[in-house]
């Protein structure tokens, strides 16, 4: 309170702070200067006047508004500002039993300068609309339809979104981190305000920040979803090829207790797979987080039927596991950046909404870190799969179910064929090059022996002559014989 | 900030996260909480992982999210997501099985180093109904409790025994240091927050408005 007012001391003289009447007591900002008693006088006066003012603001606001959907939609354009102008109608009816004007949440400290200042602060307003599409324009109008059974409270939350608005497209240019502290600033401020200010009971504030989340949400989101200043983008692709990468993931594997084999199972995995892929067409965070747990409420389901018990968290986990690995959902992790970022916080920490989120999170956590460990795999196993030289998936060929598509089974018959094939074709090369190998053994064997033998016994070629003359020369018992004949000449 | 904002009829908000090995009996101690069944073949709760209950305690409404968490090994890296803002961590062992005790003596570390002395801390033993088959000793579990700053209580979800205790000491617990944190922050934590945004004249204005509006009607 004291900070508050040394705050208001900036821009308030200490004079002003009496009664403007000049009767002595002080005055109080709410009643615009003057103190109570001067103030109830002073307001009968001015209540006519102020309704004419507030029909003004009405009429320029409601022209506004019809501006915005002329500029954008043409011929839809008339419905919303007849719906407005009723909208208005029974807020200016509301305002002559209340003191507070619209006005005055502009300004607090002066009245002279009124219109002045709310000129200037929705003359950039026309600008935000601009590039409306038709969806935008329904979601304003349901907004506004929403408000009307807030009053009071209710334009002064319409205005505030309207410079919340404002304020984002200005902050454009700045990093996605400033935007989001600033919207979930923005969705703080304003639902301390409803509580606090308009006393409304907490589930009205929630269903008015519902409601404040989707009008500002679904026109910034071109903006602020998967921004190009941030590398969400390509996080998205990384985690898609990382999914894609891991397709031969079975149930098995992350031991999910579901059996597919039980029809209305495998319905509710479809269910749940269409679900969460979903969640990339919606615009506002809830929405996405709806979509969250219509999957998860899915798997629920699918898990009861299959274990007629209720799903713990070690049940659900692995299934959203899978669920996500079979949906590869587009977009995933901008989806999740920006449900962080925009979405109201009180929701996303400790509703139902929430858990499921959180679950998610952990889901593209653990898909992201996931190993050949996690799985129950070999190293070598998951390297295998990683890499497509195998599937696990042909093990479980002998018992497909009897349900399944016959292309599917002709075709796992097929693969087992040729992978039989494979085998026996690899088994002939090998057989091949083992003869091959032999035969060169054997060539070399035979080479071998043969150089042996002709080791052991070598081929010595004596010279065939020399014994020849040894009988001729070296006789020794040469001598001992009869001298050769001579031959005689005889006279004949 | 899951307290909530100030005033006299607040309701406080608090998150829990079940922690625990699988098997320890998280979702039959919850489920037991929560709908006062165990075991039942005729359950028509399709799921015991996201349970909420309310509480009145001494005037104080308490919303109480208990988050149960996947106990299997492999998840168990997961941890700080789920407990991230929670207020309070119940950390189920089986008396049956030392291994789970070994179990939560790691979480508690791990919530104590991540978390700080802000998260209330259980440490449960579960399954009281089987104490013949006890491989975890009293004393050392309670000895240990006491040591970390957390609370030790015996549970039977069978037999039904101990839970209620457990949970409304542990939402007293809470209550007790959500209290003791606004008190330290005292009215410095609105004022910082608009003291923030006071940049923006739109935020500054409503704040003036509020305080005559408290004059009007009081």
């Amino acid at each position: 309170m004291s900070l508050k007012s040394e705050r208001r001391g900036i821009h308030v003289d200490q004079s002003d702070l009496l009664c403007k009447k000049g009767c002595g007591f002080y005055g109080n900002l709410a009643w615009q200067g003057f103190c109570s008693k001067c103030w109830r006088e002073e307001y009968q006066k001015g209540r006519q006047k102020q309704i004419q003012e507030d029909r003004e603001l009405a009429e320029r606001l409601q022209r506004e508004e019809e501006e915005a959907y002329a500029s954008s939609q043409g011929a839809q354009g008339t419905q919303p500002s007849l719906t407005f102008s009723k909208f208005e109608e029974k807020k200016t009816n509301e305002k002559t039993r209340k003191v507070t004007t619209v006005k005055k949440f502009f300004s607090s400290s002066s009245r002279t300068v009124p219109k002045k200042e709310n000129q200037e602060a929705k003359a950039p307003s026309p600008s935000i609309n601009r590039q409306v599409s038709i969806e935008t324009d329904r979601v304003s109008k349901e907004f506004i339809e929403f408000l009307k059974s807030y009053q009071k409270a209710g334009h002064d939350v319409f205005k505030q979104c309207k410079i919340c608005l404002e304020a984002m497209q200005q902050k454009r240019e700045a990093s996605i981190e400033e935007q989001s502290e600033y919207v979930q600033d923005f969705y703080q401020n304003t639902a301390e305000k409803l509580q606090l200010r308009w006393k409304m009971p907490s589930e009205k504030v929630e269903d008015v920040m519902d409601q404040i989340e989707k009008f500002i949400m679904t026109r910034s989101y071109k903006h602020v979803f998967c921004p190009e200043t941030t590398d969400d983008e390509k996080k998205d692709l990384a985690v898609q090829r990382r999914i894609r990468a891991l397709h031969w993931v079975t149930f098995q594997m992350l031991c999910v207790p579901v059996n597919e084999d039980i029809p209305e199972v495998s319905d509710m995995v479809v269910k749940a797979i269409t679900d969460i892929i979903e969640m990339d067409s919606k615009r506002v965070p809830r929405d996405k987080l709806a979509c969250i747990t219509r999957c998860s409420k899915h798997i629920f389901n699918a898990i009861k039927i299959t274990k007629n018990e209720p799903a713990s968290a070690d049940d659900f986990l692995p299934t959203l596991i899978y669920i996500v690995l079979k949906a590869n959902p587009p977009r995933l992790q901008s989806n999740i950046q920006y449900i962080t970022r925009f979405c109201n916080p009180s929701r996303l920490m400790t509703g139902e909404d929430g858990y499921y989120f959180t679950n998610l999170c952990c889901a593209m956590a653990f898909i992201e870190k996931l190993d050949a460990q996690s799985l129950n795999l070999s190293q070598e196993e998951f390297d295998r799969y990683m890499s497509g030289q195998a599937s696990p998936k042909k093990q479980n060929a002998e018992n497909w179910p009897p349900d399944a598509c016959l292309g599917v089974k002709q075709m796992y018959k097929n693969l087992d064929l040729l992978s039989q094939l494979n085998e026996r074709q690899e088994r002939i090369v090998h057989e091949a090059r083992k003869l091959e190998k032999d035969l060169i053994d054997w060539t070399d064997g035979v080479t071998k022996e043969v150089q042996d033998i002709v080791e052991k016994y070598p081929l010595d070629i004596k010279p065939k002559s020399q014994p020849l003359a040894a009988i001729d020369s070296e006789n020794v018992e040469n001598d001992k014989l009869p001298p050769p004949l001579q031959p005689q000449v005889y006279a004949g | 900030m899951a307290a909530g904002a100030a005033g006299a009829s607040k309701t406080y908000s608090f998150k829990v996260v079940l922690l625990g090995e699988g098997c320890v009996g998280k979702t039959s101690l919850v489920l037991r909480y929560c709908e006062n069944k165990f075991n039942d073949k005729h359950l028509t709760t399709l799921q015991a992982s996201f349970l909420t209950k309310k509480l009145n305690i001494g005037g104080k409404r308490v919303n109480l999210a208990i988050w149960d968490t996947a106990g299997q090994e492999r998840f168990h890296a997961l941890g700080p997501i789920y407990y991230r803002d929670s207020n309070g961590a119940i950390l189920v062992y089986d008396i049956t099985d030392e291994d789970s005790f070994q179990k939560v003596k790691n979480w508690v570390k791990e919530l104590r180093k991540m978390l700080g002395n802000e998260i209330s801390l259980c440490i449960v033993g579960n399954k009281i109904d089987l104490d013949k088959d006890r491989h975890v000793s009293v004393q050392e579990t309670e000895a240990y409790a006491e040591s970390v700053g957390a609370k030790h209580y015996h549970t039977s979800a069978k037999q039904n025994k101990g839970i209620e205790e457990l949970f409304l000491d542990l939402c007293k617990r809470m209550i007790e240091s959500a209290q003791a944190d606004e008190r330290a922050k005292g009215n410095g934590s609105s004022q910082s927050a608009t003291a923030r945004r006071g940049v923006q004249i739109i935020d500054d204005e409503p704040q003036a408005q509020s305080s005559g509006g408290c004059c009007t009607s009081g």
